[in-house]
């Protein structure tokens, strides 16, 4: 009886650690000084993104030894303007295990970004 | 042709979530592409037929409509139930030509510019900067739209300059669905641009200053505001420093604003006799929950400008663990005599960092006000208190906040006298006192907002203080008889100008549940002879319509 309340305890304590490093370790966000971001429709969320219109790319990348880079094109799209007023890019913890059990063949890419409104 | 897409939303809540309010319809209109149509006088005017389009249906299906830009407003102001139209995507300027000036006009042509409705803060002021030029005050931030900045009566704390509206030259209003009811209004005493200008975008010619303070502050319900003439000025910096100053001192400053008899000295910024110099700006800040013997001040010092200065933009800037914060507010609704102590601790994040001589901050206007994007739930209650009452309605206001403890904290700003006859900053130096804080739930031991602001309101009552309210914060609106103790007369003439610029029926369509709460919907018999438009003498003018 005891010892199984102690296992859920333990599980529990380890979830409770082991969860948020699984979701974030931490968030850079590089802002343009001079642009006006692309307002949305409706506000939704409860962050800097609430009166953004905002884009997501994500994807895991399978590099190799002639990989020095990715680039990717804002798509038009999601992205009138084509010019982007913020990108943010999230290191997980997750992304950085995929990292190291590939010896680094596979990367997760995790950016969301925010495109300027476009000139009148 | 200008395109409106529709959206059945059903729900309709305000940048920092002070709803949420049910509405039918949300409307934003999107010009027509520059590719296919070059001209922007061609587009603006293609805007202002679209915008008439929905007022017709709306005549029609018999709703009411309301314009709003940036959703920056904490109370209602913004919300209507039927159809609301989100203008930030009519953002185009017109160039204003030499020749656009009105014969009369004593304003420098290079200073004027014309922006439609829902152009920001922060797009003006890029536009402006292009040309050498500044706004000469804005709020504490760039997000809101310009309509919105003057229908509700943004102001910042140029002490000497006064707030959004009053650098306004002239508004284009939208006020029916009919050719006619597409105004160029201005003061007949300070005419900026001609009548052909007006006609370029299809507008009928209005002086008349009683009609134009009135539309000024319009509470979103004059019409639907399509463009904006501004006075700008020249590109100047300022020199920001925060200090810890004694407290005494920091109110005294306060009900005078007799800066250069004071013993309030930085020592860089001193006139050629080493007296003080007097700032354009003068801020400062008070936990209610401390007695301390100092108060942190922000005072910023006008420059001018050069283009050699550090850039004020370097600074990383780490956020606050959010989450503990709001567990804090959390905590505070079960034990409300925890506030005090954790809004102590959370000062340092709250308030400026103090900096010395070496460490001043300068900027243009733009740079110092720059984004404060979403930061959470917040609220913010705001009073306007002629600064001579200064010290005494920030005394009742904290003793009553001790009594029922929220989470927020004091600010203190000033703002010239404004014209616009129900313009919130009506006292010939008007100080504003605001509490701003995270939103919290009402408890057993914690009161409402509505609660709270309404014992804001009794205490300046109690204390025979005269006051204002911010119109677009939060505010026990339903306070009986709150416009007219505030504005006594001025809510006739108000109401009285809105008559005639409006006719009922659009009236009732531009009416929405804060101006009816507030008793400012009725709709008044205007005389017949009431002057439409007048020249600089205030005698009768005859512009070619």
């Amino acid at each position: 009886m005891y010892a199984k309340l102690h296992k859920t305890i333990r599980l529990g304590v380890f979830l409770l650690f082991i969860i948020p490093l699984l979701q974030s370790c931490y968030t850079t966000r590089f802002v343009s000084t001079h642009g006006v971001p692309m307002p949305p429709e409706t506000m939704q969320g409860q962050d800097w993104y609430r009166d953004k219109m905002y884009g997501e790319y994500t994807a895991v990348v399978k590099t190799s030894v002639l990989t020095d880079g990715m680039m990717i094109n804002v798509p038009k799209d999601k992205c009138e303007s084509g010019k982007l007023f913020s990108v943010e890019f999230k290191d997980t913890f997750g992304g950085n295990l995929l990292y190291l059990v590939t010896f680094g063949s596979r990367r997760k890419v995790k950016i969301k970004y925010v495109c300027m409104i476009p000139e009148m | 042709m200008a395109k409106t897409s529709e959206l059945l939303i059903g729900k309709w809540d305000t940048l920092h979530e002070n709803g949420v309010f049910d509405v039918k319809r949300q409307y934003i209109t999107r010009h027509e592409p520059k590719a296919t149509m070059p001209s922007r006088l061609m587009r603006y005017n293609d805007g202002a037929e679209e915008i008439q389009r929905l007022i017709k249906k709306c005549e029609t299906d018999n709703e009411g409509f309301r314009a709003y830009g940036s959703r920056w407003s904490m109370s209602n102001i913004a919300h209507q139930a039927d159809n609301m139209h989100q203008n930030n995507l009519m953002y185009l300027d017109l160039e204003i030509e030499e020749g656009d000036m009105h014969p009369d006009s004593e304003y420098e042509h290079e200073n004027i510019f014309f922006f439609e409705c829902g152009s920001t803060i922060k797009q003006i002021s890029q536009k402006l900067n292009e040309y050498g030029k500044s706004l000469k005050t804005t709020g504490a931030s760039n997000g809101q739209t310009i309509a919105g900045c003057i229908s509700t009566g943004v102001h910042g704390s140029a002490f000497d300059t006064g707030a959004v509206q009053d650098y306004v030259v002239g508004l284009n209003i939208i006020t029916g669905p009919n050719a006619s009811d597409n105004v160029y209004l201005e003061r007949h005493t300070k005419p900026g641009l001609n009548d052909a200008f007006a006609h370029g975008i299809n507008a009928r010619v209005i002086r008349n200053d009683e009609l134009f303070n009135a539309a000024l502050v319009g509470l979103g319900s004059f019409g639907f505001i399509h463009g904006v003439a501004l006075e700008a000025e020249d590109l100047f910096l300022l020199d920001r420093y925060v200090r810890r100053i004694d407290k005494n001192l920091a109110l005294s400053l306060s009900k005078t604003l007799d800066f250069t008899n004071s013993e309030f000295k930085i020592d860089s910024e001193v006139d050629e006799n080493g007296r003080p110099s007097r700032p354009y700006h003068y801020k400062v800040f008070i936990n209610p929950y401390v007695d301390e013997n100092q108060y942190v001040i922000e005072a910023m010092y006008k420059k001018k400008y050069t283009l050699a200065y550090p850039d004020p933009f370097t600074k990383i800037e780490k956020s606050i663990y959010k989450d503990l914060i709001y567990l804090l507010i959390k905590f505070s609704e079960k034990f409300p005599k925890s506030i005090p102590w954790f809004i102590k601790s959370l000062q340092k994040s709250i308030l400026p960092e103090i900096t010395k001589d070496e460490e001043k901050i300068t900027a243009t206007l733009y740079e110092t006000f720059f984004d404060a994007g979403y930061k959470g739930p917040a609220f913010a209650c705001s009073m306007g208190v002629a600064i001579e009452d200064s010290e005494r309605a920030l005394n009742a206001l904290v003793k009553m906040t001790k009594a029922h403890p929220i989470p927020g904290i004091f600010a203190m700003r000033y703002v010239n006298r404004t014209e616009a006859t129900l313009g919130f900053t009506k006292f010939h130096k008007t100080c504003v006192i605001e509490i701003d804080g995270i939103q919290w739930e009402k408890s057993k031991k914690i009161p409402s907002l509505e609660e709270y602001s309404r014992f804001m309101i009794e205490a300046m009552q109690s204390e025979n203080i005269p006051f204002t309210v911010h119109w677009g914060k939060s505010m026990d609106y339903a306070f009986p008889d709150l416009a007219n103790h505030m504005y006594g007369n001025n809510v006739d003439r108000w109401t009285k100008c809105r008559s005639w610029l409006l006719s009922e029926k659009m009236a009732q369509i531009f009416s929405n549940d804060f101006i009816k709460t507030l008793g400012l919907e009725k709709y008044l018999n205007v005389p017949t002879d009431l002057i439409e438009s007048l020249d600089r003498n205030g005698q009768p003018s005859n512009p070619i319509v």
